[in-house]
């Protein structure tokens, strides 16, 4: 039992880890990224297509990146070129990308809300030999897909980029004083441009892992506000990579939880709203020992 | 002045020009969301009414919205306002509306699908789904433990997933465990709700926590949600059961069955009835196993994975239901019933 729910909640948060680090280091160079949503669904979509067309995933996974970056463009140039305000355009680019990705679908496809195109390479699982059969251990790391370990593994890389490199200190001058970052010679516009672009990318990828790592197949509804889920992961991470991860995990775990204590008795309404219930909480009390606390850095 | 007695159907149309005139008047299909192309609910309505129209002569149109919900409305008033005599709405959420709205346009006729609205000129149409889920539920408690066929265990386990808690829902649901509990008394049924209709990210994890628990059969009775169940179904190598149009073929060999409503013969029925003059507001139809409005898919990609003496004994369900020897529960009608709280 417990293992089952280890292996699907892992899963289930390899598409909200890839977009909360997206969105984390959007937020370092200053920018609340509201639009992930919209850069998972495009990401979701390209995945599928290109994936179906070129026969292969990882052209699947390429097009899910450039796609993210794509519908990340206009949102990044409205805010830093024009001054737009980052939540109306955020809103503005999940309303936007909604619409066109509907049209395409009909105009292109002839269908409304779900594609499914056959044949479609899913990602493949990658089975360890000897810790698959090892409780719980085996559970967490073996059947995992790429992104999953790929995911996992940019977690301590985004740590990395931030702390200790150059590029990663001049994004985090740009989220916490512009104004100094400018005068000492950087672009903010173009950071945060470049910030923004990456976690359409990300966001992109973790679309990819819901249409070819989880279901093979798109529908408009397929990211499910997993966007906004991870938009509250860094915020409760404070925009650091390993709380934040924490928070992905969390939230994952207690959905497959949820879905499993179905049945259990109680009622669904109430067992549904499990996770988005711990999020809260635990995003209560991340508030709470901030005001209480000494603040670490960063 | 006398009115002559018309037989439903294409041949009375020809003869209606003096009983009743309005039956020239153009009919209108007002699409519901989910939209046309949607391979199931809008896409099968529309193909009955364009076989209707074309057959009776009536001029059909077809009326889509962005917004179907929220202009539920203006939509029927200005369906009603352009001389429809016939306005067939497949928008769930349009029937309180529809009740407010057709009392001012009593020249019209008003179809409304899948509940009961009152007034004179309203048309309800309902589908026995809790009949043909009952089959869809013998079906899988016979195989569920036939490990001859492949992807199944011995664990007489299987599962049914809802697109909400509602119930119109639980209709299908409880059709579906009281088939199964006809066939095996102590058969298992998992029983989860989605909470949507349109995630079906969420529908492949909940079908994989039900394979994990034994299932190896899950009806699924939650529209785009329910893609998810069967993807995840070809993925583990077991089974799902489709729901509302034949979804045998959008995994062949996965998709156990199909419980098929057919709601183009309804809105055919309806189209007809009407060019006929025989459409007669302020009247429920039903359609049930016995005028084959719902039941199972034909299998053409699993009929032959099962052993015959399986299909007879649904075809022997069927008539009993038919005949009225076997009364399945209509949660709508009867409540809840003790097997299913």
């Amino acid at each position: 039992m417990l293992d089952n729910v280890l292996h699907a909640a892992i899963l289930a948060t390899t598409p909200i880890l890839l977009a909360a680090l997206g969105g984390l280091i959007n937020r370092q160079a200053g920018i609340v990224n509201i639009g992930l949503e919209a850069m998972m669904l495009s990401g979701a979509l390209a995945a599928l297509i290109a994936a179906h067309v070129s026969g292969s995933w990882e052209v699947g996974l390429l097009a899910a990146a450039v796609a993210g970056l794509i519908s990340a463009a206009p949102l990044s140039i409205l805010v830093t070129r024009f001054g737009a305000n980052e939540i109306v355009a955020g809103l503005g680019l999940n309303v936007l990308i909604a619409g066109l990705i509907g049209y395409l679908l009909s105009d292109f496809y002839g269908v409304s809300g779900t594609l499914r195109l056959m044949p479609v390479p899913t990602l493949p699982r990658i089975d360890l030999p000897f810790i698959a059969g090892v409780p719980v251990l085996g559970a967490i790391l073996s059947g995992k897909d790429v992104l999953t370990w790929a995911a996992w593994i940019l977690v301590p890389l985004t740590a990395l980029l931030l702390t200790r490199t150059r590029i990663g200190l001049r994004l985090r001058a740009c989220g916490s004083s512009p104004a100094t970052a400018n005068s000492v010679g950087l672009s903010v516009p173009n950071l945060r441009d470049g910030a923004t672009l990456a976690a359409g990318a990300l966001a992109g990828l973790g679309g990819a892992a819901l249409s070819l790592g989880l279901v093979g197949l798109f529908s408009e509804g397929l990211t499910g506000g997993r966007g906004f889920i991870a938009l509250a992961a860094f915020y409760f991470g404070r925009n650091r990579p390993w709380p934040t991860a924490f928070a992905c995990i969390l939230f994952g775990f207690f959905d497959a939880a949820q879905i499993r204590l179905q049945g259990g008795g109680l009622p669904p309404e109430l067992v549904q709203v499990l996770p988005y219930a711990v999020v809260i909480l635990a995003l209560t009390l991340a508030s709470w020992r901030r005001r209480r606390g000494p603040s670490p850095e960063p | 002045m006398l009115k002559p007695v018309l037989i439903a159907g294409a041949a009375a149309l020809a003869l209606s020009a003096t009983g009743a005139a309005f039956a020239q008047d153009p009919v209108a299909l007002v699409i519901a969301q989910g939209g046309l192309g949607d391979q199931s609910y809008n896409d099968l309505a529309h193909q009955g009414f364009m076989a209707a129209t074309e057959e009776t002569g009536v001029e059909g149109r077809v009326l889509e919205s962005r917004d179907v919900v929220a202009q539920g409305e203006q939509i029927l008033r200005r369906a009603a306002e352009s001389d429809f005599g016939l306005v067939v709405d497949l928008e769930y959420a349009h029937g309180e509306v529809m009740e407010a709205v057709a009392p001012d346009y009593p020249d019209t006729e008003f179809v409304v699908l899948n509940q009961v609205r009152e007034g004179d000129n309203i048309t309800s149409v309902l589908f026995s789904e809790h009949e043909g889920s009952y089959l869809a539920g013998a079906l899988a408690a016979m195989v569920t433990t036939n490990t001859d066929i492949p992807g199944i265990n011995e664990d007489a386990n299987i599962g049914v997933i809802g697109g909400t808690r509602s119930v119109g829902i639980d209709k299908f649901l409880v059709g579906f465990v009281q088939g199964a509990r006809e066939i095996n008394p102590d058969v298992q049924v998992q029983v989860a709700y989605a909470n949507t209709f349109g995630d079906p990210a969420t529908g492949q994890q909940m079908a994989e926590a039900m394979f994990e628990n034994g299932a190896d059969i899950v009806y699924q009775v939650a529209g785009g949600t329910g893609l998810g169940v069967i993807q995840a179904a070809e993925a583990a190598g077991h089974y799902a059961i489709g729901v509302d149009t034949d979804q045998d073929g959008l995994a062949p060999g996965h998709v156990l069955t199909s419980m098929i409503k057919r709601v183009d013969v309804a809105v055919a029925d309806v189209v007809e009835a009407y060019a006929g003059g025989s459409l007669e507001g302020g009247q429920v139809r039903n359609y049930s196993l016995a005028d084959n409005g719902v039941g199972l898919s034909e299998m053409i990609h699993t009929r032959d994975l099962l052993p015959a003496d399986y299909l007879a004994r649904i075809d022997e369900l069927r008539d009993g239901i038919i005949a009225g020897d076997i009364v399945v529960v209509n949660v709508i009608e009867d409540g809840y019933p003790d097997f299913f709280q």
